[in-house]
């Protein structure tokens, strides 16, 4: 008897497993019943983001007889999920990607696809956006759109306190000076908010803006992460906090600002609908320069890739074309700085008061490459710096920034 | 005569499948996924898998890397046991006392009872947004109600110090199911046995101890295993509301290894990572098993010896 029921699990286990290997093989890559391709298309946008996307994509299928696109929101999961796709060899055709580095070995290099296209195709694209969608000379992704980073101020902040509102070519002695006149601890306004745990990935472009940076062409922290002009960014920035005229956040300092408590912080185009929702009255300025030093932003950048195992490569860069191109960039300015030079003058971007701000800081950012494209394991490494950062900004550490820097690199 | 008993045998058979057709979609959804993943990580642990790569055969690497070279390894142990022996004994006593809060016979008793319950219902995602506003040391509510009285609050998700109380706190706050469990149980105790206690002159304190306790002693002890596991395990509030931080003082065993697989893609790491932490709760549940026969006293004890005191009389 007890043999009979161990046999009678092992068929069902069997089945199971065959169950499950049945559900894994009919969805990729397959043809549809009427002989369509499929694609699969993964993306992490949520809410009237995705039905934009989805009314585009609706277009394209119509367009295109032999190809149907099905897209797929993973919403806040999107890394676990297509990371356990790519385990099972069951990754989506076409990926939205930010973090090439990590995920290249997934992805098709797409060089030779975009030589196909010509050089006029390639040169459209702004060149700084080339260099954030490769990794290791590959190009790995057709971008979709970017955002540099550029100091937000509340306007009636500045007007209460009868400062003048920051101009381009400002240097962060200013802007610690702007701060220092209007943080004001009665009312409970802060002149300048910063995070107090930064994303060490974001935060890079204050060591450029200083000419340094985490590490050396060949990946090494020592004499880089911890030279003297890096800890003079660090110090910077505690001084801030610790005479109070900054405050460090808990989050991005976006949440601090819409409260209409804070004055001026660093952020990028995510700010921009979200503020006005907010009621706050902005204005946007280029980054401060440090002395000797320039105005540089990093670039948080996305892209569009194919996966190395999709079986139908060609239709999916048809697919990336339609994707980044003119009508499409026009498709979502709402929410995405458009990449091509073409679209930005048709629409007159340069002229802009708030966007212009954006493409200036993305000219004067270009030949600079983030320590997450140097470094081998750079999740690793960032959760270290991660760590450091904060416990040079954390109000109940503080920690020496030369120390602490001196400690990380070891 | 002899085939009346086939008949019966054959009848039985049936009889005795008939039961496993019915749970058979648990069955295939357990094998499926849950067993079936598991033995899958277990062979996982044995390899080497970047993910976005092919695995390779490490053999017992993953282990050794794990208790020689990776220092996170032991703290985040020691910070999650830390959590679990804080976290444990005051989920119990507030389940426990307010279950004995919602057994009072009083009016409106039936609003109170939804309110405690309502948190467990509540996802652990809008918990954690909730509780990341309340905790908020610049803008948060708790902090603002702590000023009102004239204390200065501490940096909930700031300070080291402090952040894992803010993880029992917004933990202890989903304290409804042991609650209901609880209260279940006190229900069903013999309202003679606190009558019968009462005329013996045994207070309510007395009472408590005597007759309560000792009747729930099986929920207990479910109670107490089903959180030490779910403490051992928690996962969603860290990773939601302070992202192990700050300076990693909340970087729970759990988040490491959903960190060592998903954010720095060691998949092979992070399953050997999560078999030993499957063992030791394993280890855990048996110890408290073994020591339950010392104080948990069930029910069917219970009324042989009330029987044999009736027939007495």
């Amino acid at each position: 008897m007890k043999l009979v029921k161990f046999k009678a699990i092992l068929v069902l286990f069997i089945a199971a497993i065959l169950l499950l290997a049945g559900c894994s093989s009919s969805s990729s890559g397959d043809k549809t019943s009427d002989g369509k391709v499929k694609l699969r298309f993964a993306t992490w946008d949520v809410g009237d983001d995705v039905s934009l996307q989805q009314d585009m994509i609706d277009k394209f299928n119509e367009a295109n007889e032999n190809i149907e696109v099905v897209l797929e929101a993973y919403g806040s999961e999107y890394d676990t999920k297509i990371t356990a796709g790519m385990g099972a060899k069951d990754a989506p055709d076409i990926m939205y990607m930010w973090n090439y580095p990590q995920y290249k070995d997934a992805l098709e290099p797409l060089d030779s696809y975009i030589e196909k296209e010509g050089a006029e195709y390639k040169d459209n694209f702004y060149e700084t956006l080339w260099n954030y969608n490769s990794a290791d000379g590959q190009i790995l992704g057709l971008p979709v759109g970017y955002t540099t980073h550029v100091v937000y101020y509340n306007k009636a902040i500045f007007d209460e306190a009868g400062v003048d509102y920051p101009k381009s070519g400002w240097t962060w002695e200013d802007l610690q000076e702007t701060a220092k006149k209007i943080s004001n601890k009665d009312s409970k306004v802060s002149g300048f908010a910063f995070s107090g745990k930064p994303d060490p990935y974001d935060f890079e472009m204050f060591l450029w803006g200083n000419n340094t940076s985490y590490v050396d062409k060949d990946g090494n922290l020592n004499g880089n992460l911890n030279s003297k002009q890096s800890v003079e960014v660090f110090e910077m920035f505690q001084n801030m906090a610790k005479d109070g005229s900054a405050i460090p956040t808990e989050g991005s300092g976006s949440q601090e600002m819409k409260s209409g408590k804070v004055a001026m912080f660093v952020y990028g185009a995510w700010g921009l609908t979200p503020l006005k929702e907010a009621g706050i009255d902005y204005g946007v300025v280029e980054l401060p320069s440090f002395k000797g030093g320039k105005s540089v932003s990093i670039l948080s950048s996305s892209g569009v890739s194919i996966s190395k195992n999709s079986e139908h490569k060609e239709e999916a860069f048809e697919f990336l074309k339609f994707w980044t191109n003119e009508e499409a960039n026009k498709e979502r300015i709402g929410f995405e700085l458009p990449v091509l030079k073409s679209v930005v003058e048709s629409e007159q971007l340069e002229q802009d008061p708030v966007k212009s701000v954006f493409y200036s800081m993305l000219e004067k950012s270009d030949g600079y490459t983030p320590a997450s494209f140097i470094v081998e394991d750079w999740s690793k490494v960032s959760e270290n710096l991660t760590q450091t950062f904060e416990s040079i900004f954390n109000p109940s550490t503080l920690q020496n920034p030369k120390e602490a820097l001196d400690s990380a690199v070891e | 005569m002899q085939n009346i008993s086939k008949k019966r045998t054959s009848y039985q058979l049936i009889n005795k499948k008939v039961p496993y057709l019915f749970i058979l979609p648990w069955i295939i959804g357990f094998l499926v996924f849950t067993l079936g993943p598991l033995i899958f990580s277990l062979i996982m642990s044995f390899f080497n898998w970047p993910i976005t790569s092919e695995p390779t055969f490490v053999g017992i690497e993953n282990y050794k890397t794990m208790f020689t070279q990776d220092p996170q390894f032991y703290k985040s142990i020691i910070i999650t046991f830390k959590f679990a022996a804080i976290f444990v004994p005051l989920n119990l006593a507030i389940a426990l006392i307010l279950a004995l809060l919602i057994t009072q016979p009083l009016k409106g008793m039936k609003f109170f009872r939804t309110i405690f319950y309502l948190p467990a219902v509540v996802s652990g995602v809008a918990i954690s947004i909730i509780w990341g506003w309340i905790f908020n040391s610049e803008y948060g509510i708790l902090n603002y109600i702590l000023s009102l009285i004239g204390v200065e609050g501490p940096m909930w998700l700031v300070d080291p110090k402090w952040a894992i109380f803010t993880i029992v706190i917004a933990s202890a706050w989903g304290v409804g199911i042991m609650m209901l469990i609880f209260y279940t149980n006190i229900k069903g105790i013999p309202t003679e046995l606190y009558e019968a206690a009462a005329i013996d002159g045994a207070g309510p304190l007395r009472q408590f101890f005597s007759i309560t306790i000792p009747s729930i002693t099986p929920t207990i002890l479910f109670n107490v295993i089903t959180s030490v596991i779910g403490a051992l395990q928690q996962l969603a509030l860290v990773l939601l509301l302070t992202g192990g931080g700050p300076l990693k003082s909340t970087y729970f065993y759990g988040l490491y290894v959903y960190n060592n697989a998903f954010k720095h893609h060691q998949l092979g790491y992070a399953s050997a990572n999560a078999w030993f932490m499957f063992i030791v709760v394993l280890l855990l549940t048996m110890v408290i098993f073994k020591t339950s026969s010392t104080w948990v006293f069930y029910e069917n004890e219970v009324k042989k010896e009330g029987k044999k005191g009736r027939r007495k009389k």
